[in-house]
């Protein structure tokens, strides 16, 4: 799959030639010292559509002190050329900043200017600092935020400032590549022998820097240190050892977003960091999450996790004996706890990997809102209390992009599900959506690998290649008389659909929904007998039925469409190229059927002839069975997929496979009129 | 009834204003008349708005409601939201849930209002930011009541009364009770409110009360008039007002234009190094017109839209010496900025009011109040006047666009501010022709060559397209928009002629894949292949809303179709021709020799129609959604 990625984005690359007149390394560039030359860059040759060139982005991390203790300090420097007025959005700088008690990632050395040239020379105009606004987000987070002036087409706009961070955990990843081109992206991360980060890299584009250096750091720390009259404070050197490691990227292209994809995101050039071990001085080195194991050990043992599930929580018992005290099976006993939750609270955010802050599940249990994760925990937290053998699950969602395989990258993680034990079964639980059944998951949580809270981190798989997603519809049209058509309708829509007519249900009214299907009809239609069944089986996909009378117009010759408003009208894949892989949301099954009485007094004059097609062998396959046996005619058509993903060479024949699809349930069903002979 | 202690200390926690202990049941569910659960999500069982204007820079608000949620689709109207900022705080939040017996289960606790940000996305930032509570209960029905006082501490925006806030809300019983010195000129205007409100005075205090009761649920329609106008509603507004440290009047638009005329005066003042350049771009062009297009065409390129608002900032304009140094602004600034330019080249031009949107939206004229939400500029000539939106980096100098145009607007001057309407975009203005030629081969393939010239308003999308995607964001949505079962985009080509009258020419080459449906002997072809009406009306029982179309247009679309030689005409679509107060329709297709051809032309109207026209209004619409969508059956021979 790798392979193919790359050679789609080298295409893609091809496609953005530009000029470059930049030496190789910008690595030495000064801010405010801006060349004539960088004004002449124009646009990209076969990307003239680009707003803005990035024409140098440079980051750093580094270990400094603040006089007593090690700050994460993170330094970016970005000089870009707004090409055109659409670019305008760049020159507004928009800076997050964390905090959480009495710590506080802070911004400091915020410079910012514009550079316009005017009659041959360079004319800047810098920002002032009363300009930079602080936008108090949250508790926890706060925006800093400024707009550079004098901005017009043809600008270049260049910025740098510095965030002092206190959380070592947390060393910014960087984006080589985004919406915008770039000439030079270049980060530097500098690491004392204190810490080691495990690197993770993805993406395809070529490093034109790649290096590691050592050398020797001196820091001035404060510390507490045991004396006769208790403790004292400390000033103290030390000069350990340290890396520092660089890579750069050139030219890089932009990224390009594309329909059926889990998120362009997962392509994209970037370096992330996790810590992994701590090797203070003197003592032995304490791993931070170098295993799946420690992962879990560490997650089992946070605050805002699993302490949540070993502390005690006796305000749960009443509950708990009430919802099962009549209940016959374990699996029950789950089943309700699960119900019960799932209708109790709200979930107000659904990214979340655990509680928020410094919030318990008894705060949440009593204000009865709270994050997935949050709730999540309470609903484990809940089924361990009636005895049952539950887990966490931690995944990430697919607009959250892959979880990297190869290491317990936490970072990567965005989403916490519940497992549960029963007869041996496990099963997945998600009590965040109120209208998911029992053992069902949320479309977005089929992502790849999930991994179970245990002892070892458990693999769980949820491929969309494994999530079979079926439909049934069946038509019986019964009687065509004065020009109307008659006849009843049955559909079993797929899981995720029946979750999405709940909801609209839910939103709106069954009646609504009812009107909008008549909508859907060109012609004229009237609805009897609309039912939906297995509106409130909430595990299941729901049953919609009606009867149907539809206006077909009073003429000698009838035309009808067998499909009757199930065909697909539009080919789902309408770009003629494409660069990524094609992820379907799951593996479909669409199996149609029909069955017409022909009309007294009709005759067949013509009918679609009988199609078989099938898609790279065994991968796809279409079938348009129709036949007449008396005065019926039978129609079984069936769109089936074998797997979700679809590699981006595999495109051009996928787009054809739909467009035989589209036109051939575009056929028509010809009747006439017997002549009186 | 309940009975409110006035707290005395609103910080002291202790001081609850709402039922201090879980007595007897207040607001059961079973209580509710049935009316009012019909249609309805939520009921609100009782509200007190007060009103308590003590003087020009101190009014105190209080609003107390109770809620019912009926179901889980009415959850999210049973919260507490209240905005804030310099101009306006809020005193104190109390809030407490019922079950559906109406017994006590909780009260909210201060540490779970949640406190944020409410800079908006268009804005870098403002100084307003918004306090949030709901008890996320989820079992239904419940009730929650909820206590906000807040203080305003200027006169110049008064609160709004509109009792039923949603479409599935009903209302048992509401109150708007307004207090005022006896001196204070309050003026109001309402909406399906009977009668005047109750009034009284006692030691120098007058006091007016509006109440409903038993409002029940309210349809959506299409084309309806905006929402407060279908429903009681009351708005209120001095007669003198002060901001900060401003004061003025707006019992007329000229009290309240010129209000804002001197909150602004002498902002326009320009630093040298723009005096310079008006005078570079402006002394050699003989012509105005010239110099108002040299100047405009200077602001596009060089200044850009940044909203800041903070405190009185929301109607007093950053001055033009701040704006050039800074090379942006809001539309106060820019608009400001541009008249301070056009002065100095020795033009005179007014900054203009405006409501904007390109949806209904109207203006209540006769009722002078602050209803405006951006600003344009307007140069008075001998003939015509000249219209500039100054936040636009690419409309074409003059023209306006479905966001200002068509409406009454309040032009400030220091003396005779006054409304006026700006441009009447009508349906000669806003028209899209196309004449297409394709040609369809033996499996139902397409090939279509199509020209569409769009003006006025029928080419503001397309030239937002052009100004803000790239050319590859372009052709990618090129081939996606289409309403074709699947093509490909052989070439596409724009001209743009901007102008007062802006044009944009389109062409396009497209292979449309098995566009005419083959079986067997017959094939089935649209001839509409590029302009059909997706909009369907269904029949509105008891429609109440007049109906409201804000623009004109008229479609002129004329088709040839080559079929392969062989075909004979089986079935031929009727001709379809359709005249009433809405507009026109008609649609005619002939076939002669292997050649289809097809002319389309769609007038429509705008204005305010009777809620009795809607039935003709849905005779109108699905008579061309079906003619739209007729197919010649052509058999081969």
């Amino acid at each position: 799959m790798n392979m193919y990625c790359k050679r789609a984005l080298l295409t893609l690359l091809l496609g953005c030639l530009f000029v470059t007149i930049f030496a190789q390394d910008r690595t030495k560039i000064k801010f405010g010292k801006i060349d004539k030359s960088e004004f002449a860059l124009g646009r990209f040759e076969k990307d003239t559509g680009a707003h803005a060139i990035v024409l140098s982005a440079i980051g750093s991390s580094t270990f400094e002190s603040d006089g007593a203790e090690l700050r994460l300090v993170y330094k970016v420097h970005r000089r870009i050329k707004i090409v055109d007025k659409n670019g305008y959005d760049l020159a507004t700088v928009k800076v997050w900043l964390y905090k959480d008690g009495s710590e506080e990632e802070k911004l400091s050395n915020v410079k910012a200017a514009a550079y316009n040239l005017e009659n041959g020379e360079i004319v800047e105009t810098k920002i002032d600092s009363k300009s930079i606004f602080t936008d108090k987000q949250s508790k926890n987070i706060v925006t800093k935020k400024f707009a550079i002036p004098a901005v017009k087409e043809g600008t270049i706009i260049e910025y740098t400032y510095t965030i002092s961070s206190p959380y070592y955990q947390y060393l910014r990843s960087w984006e080589f590549q985004g919406e915008y081109p770039a000439l030079w992206s270049e980060y530097t991360v500098t690491i004392p022998e204190y810490f080691d980060y495990v690197f993770i890299n993805q993406g395809y584009e070529k490093f034109v820097i790649q290096t590691k250096e050592s050398s020797i750091g001196h820091f001035t720390l404060r510390g507490e240190k045991e004396a006769a009259y208790g403790k004292t404070s400390e000033i103290f050197s030390v000069s350990p050892g340290i890396t520092t490691y660089k890579w750069a990227l050139k030219d890089v292209p932009p990224i390009r977003d594309e329909s059926f994809i889990t998120t362009t995101d997962n392509y994209t050039r970037k370096i992330e960091f996790q810590l992994s071990a701590y090797n203070w001085p003197g003592q032995p080195s304490k791993p931070v999450r170098t295993t799946w194991a420690k992962l879990m050990e560490d997650l089992q043992k946070s605050e805002s996790f699993g302490k949540q599930l070993t502390n005690n929580n006796n305000f749960l018992s009443d509950k708990v004996s009430e919802l099962t005290k009549d209940t016959k099976s374990d699996k029950e006993k789950a089943e309700k706890i699960y119900v019960w939750v799932r209708d109790n609270y709200t979930c107000t955010d659904h990214t979340a990997l655990w509680c928020e802050g410094d919030r318990t599940l008894k705060t949440l249990f009593n204000s009865k809102s709270g994050n997935v994760a949050e709730i999540n925990l309470l609903l484990i937290a809940m089924l361990k209390k009636a005895g049952l053998e539950a887990y966490p699950v931690i995944l990430s969602t697919r607009d959250n992009g892959y979880v990297y395989p190869y290491y317990p990258l936490l970072s990567r993680f965005n989403y916490t599900i519940a497992a549960v034990m029963t007869d041996g079964e496990l099963t997945r639980l998600d009590a965040s959506r109120p209208l998911l059944g029992f053992g069902r998951l949320p479309a977005s949580c089929y992502n790849g690998d999930a991994r179970v809270v245990d002892e070892q981190g458990t693999v769980m798989p949820l491929a969309t290649d494994s999530l079979k997603e079926q439909k049934f519809t069946s038509v019986f049209i019964s009687k065509i008389a004065d020009g109307n058509i008659e006849g009843s309708f049955q559909q079993r829509p797929t899981y995720f659909e029946s979750y999405r007519i709940r909801q609209e249900i839910k939103e709106k009214s069954q009646d609504e929904y009812f009107k909008k299907i008549v909508k859907g009809y060109t012609s004229e239609i009237s609805l009897s007998e609309k039912e939906i069944e297995g509106l409130t089986d909430l595990g299941n996909p729901l049953m919609v039925k009606y009867s149907f009378k539809l206006n077909a117009g009073n003429s000698d010759v009838l035309y009808i469409n067998p499909l009757f408003g199930e065909a697909y009208k539009h080919n789902p894949f309408k770009s003629m190229e494409r660069s990524f892989p094609v992820e379907m949301e799951a593996v479909y099954d669409e199996v149609y059927s029909l069955n017409l009485e022909i009309p007294e007094g009709y005759v067949v004059d013509e009918m679609p002839k009988p199609a078989i097609a099938k898609y790279n062998e065994e991968e796809g396959l279409f079938q348009y069975l129709i036949q007449q046996q008396q005065d019926h005619i039978q129609l079984r058509c069936r769109v089936k997929l074998t797997k979700a993903n679809f590699q981006p060479e595999e495109y051009a024949s996928l787009r054809e496979f739909f467009d035989l699809i589209v036109k051939k349930q575009a056929e028509q069903i010809v009747l006439k009129k017997k002549s009186k002979a | 009834m309940m009975k409110f202690l006035q707290p005395t200390a609103i910080l002291l926690l202790t001081a609850f204003s709402l039922p201090a202990s879980a007595g007897d049941p207040v607001y059961p569910v079973c209580a509710i008349p049935a009316a009012l659960k019909e249609n309805a999500h939520v009921v609100k069982r009782t509200e007190e708005y007060t009103v308590d204007i003590r003087d020009l820079r101190d009014v105190r608000v209080t609003k107390h409601y109770v809620y019912t949620v009926l179901d889980a689709a009415g959850a999210d109207d049973a919260i507490m939201l209240e905005y804030y900022g310099k101009l306006r705080e809020i005193r104190s939040v109390e809030g407490i849930l019922y079950d559906a017996d109406g017994k006590q289960v909780k009260r909210m606790k201060q540490a779970d209002v949640k406190d944020l940000s409410a800079v908006d996305n268009g804005s870098l930032m403002t100084d307003t930011r918004k306090k949030f509570h709901s008890f996320f209960h989820s079992v239904y029905p419940f009730t929650v009541e909820y206590r906000v006082e807040i203080r305003y501490n200027c006169t110049n925006q008064l609160p709004v009364w509109v009792p039923q806030e949603e479409y599935d809300c009903t209302v048992q019983q509401s109150s708007l009770t307004v207090t005022a010195p006896a001196g204070f000129e309050l003026r109001y205007h309402t909406y399906l409110y009977n009668g005047e409100p109750a009034t009284s005075s006692d030691k120098g205090i007058k006091t007016y009360i509006w109440q409903v009761k038993d409002i029940p649920a309210m349809k959506k329609e299409a084309f309806a008039e905006e929402f407060y106008k279908r429903t009681p509603s009351v708005f209120l507004a001095p007669g003198e007002f002060e901001i900060e440290d401003y004061k003025g009047r707006m019992n007329t638009w000229k009290d309240f234009g010129n209000f804002i005329y001197h909150l602004n005066q002498g902002r326009d003042v320009l630093p040298d190094n723009i005096k310079q350049k008006v005078h570079q771009l402006t002394d050699a062009l003989p012509a105005r017109e010239d110099k108002i297009n040299s100047l405009y065409k200077y602001m596009q390129q060089n200044y850009r839209y940044i909203s800041i608002q903070l405190g009185i900032g929301g109607w007093q304009t950053f001055d033009a010496t701040t704006v050039a140094a800074k090379g942006y602004g809001d539309c106060k600034a820019l608009s400001n900025f541009m008249m301070a330019m056009l002065k100095e080249a020795g033009i005179s031009s007014n900054c203009v009011l405006v409501k904007s949107g390109d949806g209904v939206t109207s203006l209540r004229e006769d009722f002078p109040s602050p209803q405006f939400d951006h600003e344009i500029l307007c140069i008075p000539g001998a003939k015509d006047t000249m219209w500039l939106e100054c936040t636009s980096n690419t409309l074409p100098v003059g023209y306006l666009s479905a966001f200002t145009a068509n409406r009454p607007v309040l032009v400030i001057d220091s003396a005779a501010s006054k409304l006026v309407r700006t441009p009447d975009y009508n349906m000669d203005y806003n028209l899209q022709q196309t004449s297409i030629t394709a040609t369809i081969d033996e499996a139902g393939n397409i090939h279509v060559n199509s020209h569409t010239m769009r003006t006025g308003m029928q080419q503001d999308g397309l030239h937002e397209r052009l100004h803000t995607l790239s050319e590859e964001k372009q052709l990618e949505e090129l081939r996606e928009g289409l309403d074709l079962a699947s093509y490909d985009i052989v070439s596409h080509k724009y001209k743009e002629e901007p102008g007062i009258k802006p044009a944009i020419e389109e062409q396009l080459e497209i292979n449309g894949h098995n566009y005419a449906t083959v079986t067997g002997k017959r094939m089935f072809v649209a001839p509409n292949i590029l302009n059909r009406n997706s909009l369907r009306l269904e029949e509105e029982t008891a429609r109440k809303s007049p109906i409201r179309f804000n623009h004109a247009y008229r479609d002129i679309d004329t088709v040839k179709i080559t079929v392969p030689a062989g075909y004979r005409l089986e079935s031929l679509p009727a001709p379809v021709s359709l005249k009433n107060q809405f507009g026109v329709y008609t649609a005619v297709t002939e076939m002669k020799g292997n050649t289809i051809s097809y002319i389309r032309k769609i007038e429509h109207k705008a204005g305010t129609f009777p809620v009795t026209d809607f039935a003709d209004l849905v005779k109108f619409y699905n008579t061309i959604y079906r003619s739209d969508r007729n197919r010649l059956v052509l058999v081969k021979e």
